[in-house]
């Protein structure tokens, strides 16, 4: 019984250091927030948001929700808290709820369902919560304001080179997002009429969802190659999509001027343009949109104004321009 | 003839074998709906593909045989596959990774066990538990974000040797051991006990508590290996990554005859019930299945596939009762 506890409490032990040495974020609020309960009404407001991730175990919602709380150590006169939706509808409307009651000055809300969340969205904004929704907004709610990136418009930045770029008669594989997902959804339709509708030549011989996933993505692209012996492209929702399909065929000589688009701008992707394997990807900033999400929160906060809705740059990432981007996940400290 | 063909229905040949006759079938079938199914290259694709969830599935084999599961170990995988490829970062070692990976599996396992054996906890709370926890130091320690430019790493899902790729190697040597040790050792004759009837055991001079924790043991090799190879062959760190997967091994295992009963159960089983699954999923992206429709294929393969198998199993004892 001596060694189990023993080995129980080295267990403990281990966690804590690994929650030493990786959250300084979460500290961090905890640090803000006593500060501001004990600095209490005597000094400044200090405005209290919650912040609604997605799921923090989705790559780029936890990119978003890193980026949010480092932007909210800018504003002296806002604290962030996280809360994290797991994915689940049912769960994130509870987190909505939650803050509702805790009275929150601000509620910032990243759906995992647009539709899912609108009426739980909605009471925040009766309860005269200052209420933002984003990656992806849910549109028409009056009182509610929101910060996102168009997941058309990212799409067809892509779509526009691949018209003069794919060659005629070209056969391509497309990789695709969970279905009823806004985005994926969103940009499919993009690709479709930007690209596909323009480009009746081109053949689709092989289209599958493999749900944002690297090791999906590989599992599909490993089939394709066996059964095609050309493939010219490789369209992908997002670039961790992209960058599985290209991880099958990088020692492939018969594939090595396949063209390969993404989405999102993450640090692997820049790699990958720089190494020139794949051609192009938008960036869909995390760190926009969490300046974005930061500006309008304080704007409405102060009262300056009532309603903003603003969406940010996707700007094509190309060999042309890569090393600019590479700069900035340096700078995050996505790539050494 | 018609008595010979009798013969071959009421002999054991069908029972031992059928789950072995679905997959020469499904093989078949793939064989004439495409001709790229049975080429050498897709074959090796099919055995990459499979490999990490069926090293998974061995290690929840013994389990389930002794009346246990891990519910854990697709999280475990990312857990134990996210410090080892930080441990090659840091320390540029090979060796000194797949050692992080495999000692983080087996500790992880090892508190599985000791919570199922000391505290009495139900092996599907126990891993329950763990599959939180691990997934959640997974993301904690990445802070949710991927691992890229693992540089050498991918040797282990990559590479090859003697022309076989090391995935599969690694799929071989731990069937072979898995085959082994309930095949011939006191080990497994003791996990097929306690999965028969854990007091006979016991009162039959069993160390049960021992028995199970080396299960779990077991299974965290295994975990540690398949989460190794994982991440090397996805070429980065995901914390995320492995989802599922530990229903993706439990699927193998149960559609290769091992009954969640317990004391039923064998290595050669899970392999074919994951190439079941394998030669699936293949066939129908070849083939250009809709997504959607796949979906529904694969759960009523899984279903038919255990039907049978159950019903000549039944036959098989009802024969036997009748001959008895």
């Amino acid at each position: 019984m001596r060694k189990v506890l023993a080995l129980l409490l080295v267990f403990v032990l281990a966690l804590g250091m690994l929650a030493g040495c990786s959250s300084n974020t979460s500290t961090s609020t905890t640090e803000a927030a006593t500060t501001a309960a004990a600095g209490g009404e005597s000094t400044d407001k200090v405005f209290r948001v919650a912040y609604i991730a997605r799921a923090q175990a989705d790559s780029f919602a936890a990119w978003l929700a890193n980026a949010v709380m480092e932007e909210a150590d800018k504003y002296d006169n806002i604290t962030v808290d996280v809360f994290d939706g797991q994915a689940n509808d049912d769960i994130e409307n509870g987190l909505i709820e939650n803050a509702i009651t805790n009275k929150y000055d601000a509620i910032i809300v990243q759906p995992n369902n647009g539709e899912a969340q609108r009426p739980y969205v909605e009471k925040a904004v009766a309860a005269g919560i200052v209420t933002i929704t984003t990656n992806a907004r849910i549109s028409g709610i009056e009182g509610a304001s929101s910060v996102d990136a168009d997941p058309y418009l990212q799409a067809k930045v892509n779509a526009d080179a691949a018209v003069e770029q794919i060659p005629q008669n070209a056969k391509v594989v497309v990789l695709l997002g969970p279905p009823g997902n806004f985005h994926a959804d969103a940009r499919r339709d993009s690709w479709q009429k930007e690209f596909f509708d323009k480009r009746p030549d081109v053949t689709i011989v092989g289209e599958e969802i493999a749900n944002w996933n690297k090791d999906e993505a590989m599992n599909y692209m490993e089939t394709w190659v066996q059964a095609n012996d050309q493939i010219d492209a490789i369209i992908a929702m997002n670039d961790n999509m992209a960058a599985g399909a290209l991880e099958v065929i990088k020692d492939n000589a018969k594939f090595s001027n396949i063209l390969a688009y993404g989405v999102d701008g993450t640090a692997e992707a820049c790699l990958l343009i720089q190494e020139g394997k794949l051609t192009s990807t938008s960036l869909q900033s995390a760190y926009a949109l969490a300046e974005g999400l930061l500006d309008t929160s304080n704007k409405l906060l102060t009262g300056q104004e009532t309603q903003i809705d603003i969406d940010i740059d996707c700007p094509l990432i190309t060999k042309d321009n890569v090393a600019e981007y590479i700069e900035m996940h340096k700078k995050a400290g996505a790539i050494q | 003839m018609n008595s010979l063909l009798q013969k071959i229905k009421k002999s054991n040949l069908m029972a031992t074998f059928s789950i072995y006759f679905v997959l020469l079938f499904l093989f078949l079938i793939s064989m004439m709906a495409n001709e790229n199914f049975a080429t050498i290259g897709n074959l090796s694709n099919i055995s990459r593909q499979i490999a990490v969830g069926t090293i998974l599935a061995f290690g929840q084999t013994i389990l389930i045989i002794s009346g246990m599961l891990d519910l854990s170990s697709g999280s475990v995988l990312a857990l134990a596959g996210v410090l080892s490829v930080d441990a090659y970062l840091k320390t540029g070692s090979l060796i000194v990774s797949f050692l992080v990976g495999i000692i983080v599996a087996v500790i992880c396992n090892i508190l599985n066990g000791l919570m199922v054996t000391k505290f009495k906890t139900p092996p599907f709370i126990a891993t329950l538990a763990m599959m939180a926890m691990a997934r959640g130091a997974a993301l904690l320690y990445t802070n949710g974000q991927n691992i890229y430019q693992i540089g050498d790493y991918v040797i282990f899902g990559q590479g090859s040797w003697f022309g076989v790729p090391n995935p599969v190697w690694f799929l071989v040597i731990t069937m072979t051991v898995t085959w082994y040790l309930l095949k011939h050792t006191v080990f497994g004759r003791s996990v097929y006990a306690i999965g028969g009837n854990e007091e006979a055991a016991n009162a039959s001079g069993i160390n049960v508590d021992r028995v199970k924790m080396k299960a779990y043991i077991i299974n965290g090799i295994f975990v540690g290996l398949a989460g190794i190879i994982f991440m090397s062959r996805v070429n980065g760190g995901l914390p995320n990554g492995a989802n599922g997967y530990e229903f993706k091994a439990l699927t193998a295992a149960v559609i290769g005859g091992t009954s969640f009963s317990g004391g039923v159960g064998t290595a050669s089983g899970t392999l074919a019930g994951a190439f079941i699954v394998g030669f699936l999923d293949n066939i129908m992206v070849l083939v250009g299945v809709n997504s959607y429709l796949q979906q529904i294929v694969r759960g009523a393969i899984i279903a038919l596939a255990v039907i049978y198998d159950i019903y000549f199993k039944t036959t098989r004892k009802k024969n036997k009762a009748a001959k008895g």
